[in-house]
């Protein structure tokens, strides 16, 4: 045999072993990588069923809280009138024509303010007590008796909490003053 | 004899790219491999975070009872307050 073919054969010989070689490991690598989409593919199909009613339950909820907010809403409306979108104003500045918009009605929000003279006339009313004059100063809210305040001026403490007594005002703590 | 020769030289030059490109592809494939791993992993921990949805439900039904007794606590002050 002449050099120059046993060279080639040699050569032929290196070629098909590192093929043989490479192309080996390169498909355990892929056989590897095959288990391992498999269990993701698992674990997503368990992501996808434990989620699966989440769209459906959160449909359920939005339509219970839209369905509450309408029927208080429009309560609101027919209770505070004219005044209910710009009282919204005052408690959630911004939400006054999205109130209006909600219900269906026109016309400008003017807020309130802090103070609610009508409301507070009318559960004076209903507690037969008798108004109490506004409070002058915002450093006494102790003396704020017989009236509506929208927004705390400071931050709520105890000693505020414990007030139920003072007639016509409303708090979320506490007895309420048709309760006693 | 020449074209022996010059198909030696081809083979010879041949081999080490052939080397190359397929020490290329084994790489990139072994790359994959912790990736996947690592996908699997968060996959398993995305799926345990899940576990709580269930718990919705009850959520759901809280909502209800909440809106149910929002809505006496309304019927009631419809009737004690006068309308504007």
């Amino acid at each position: 045999m002449e050099l120059p073919v046993a060279i080639i054969i040699l050569f032929v010989t290196l070629i098909v072993l590192l093929l043989a070689v490479y192309l080996l490991a390169t498909i355990v690598e892929l056989l590897k990588i095959n288990a391992g989409l498999d269990e993701v593919l698992g674990k997503v199909g368990e992501i996808a069923t434990k989620t699966a009613p989440v769209n459906g339950v959160l449909d359920a909820v939005n339509t219970t809280l839209v369905a509450g907010r309408n029927l208080l809403e429009g309560l609101f409306y027919q209770k505070a009138g004219p005044d209910a979108a710009g009282l919204v104003e005052s408690a959630f500045p911004g939400e006054g024509p999205r109130f209006l918009q909600r219900i269906g009605r026109a016309g400008t929000v003017v807020p309130i303010g802090e103070e609610y003279p009508r409301g507070a006339a009318i559960l004076n009313s209903l507690l037969g007590v008798a108004p109490a004059p506004a409070a002058p100063a915002p450093a006494a809210p102790a003396a704020s008796g017989g009236r509506i305040t929208l927004r705390g001026r400071s931050a709520p403490s105890a000693t505020v909490v414990e007030e139920p007594s003072i007639p016509g005002r409303l708090s979320a703590k506490g007895s309420r003053p048709w309760e006693r | 004899m020449a074209i022996l020769w010059l198909m030696v030289v081809v083979l010879g030059l041949t081999i080490p790219v052939l080397a190359m490109l397929l020490k290329g592809v084994l790489g990139a494939a072994k790359s994959i491999t912790p990736t996947v791993g690592a996908i699997s992993g968060v996959a398993a921990a995305a799926s345990t975070d899940l576990d709580a949805v269930i718990e919705l439900v009850t959520t759901q039904n809280y909502i209800s009872q909440v809106v149910a007794g929002l809505a006496n606590y309304g019927g009631s002050l419809a009737v004690a307050l006068p309308d504007a």
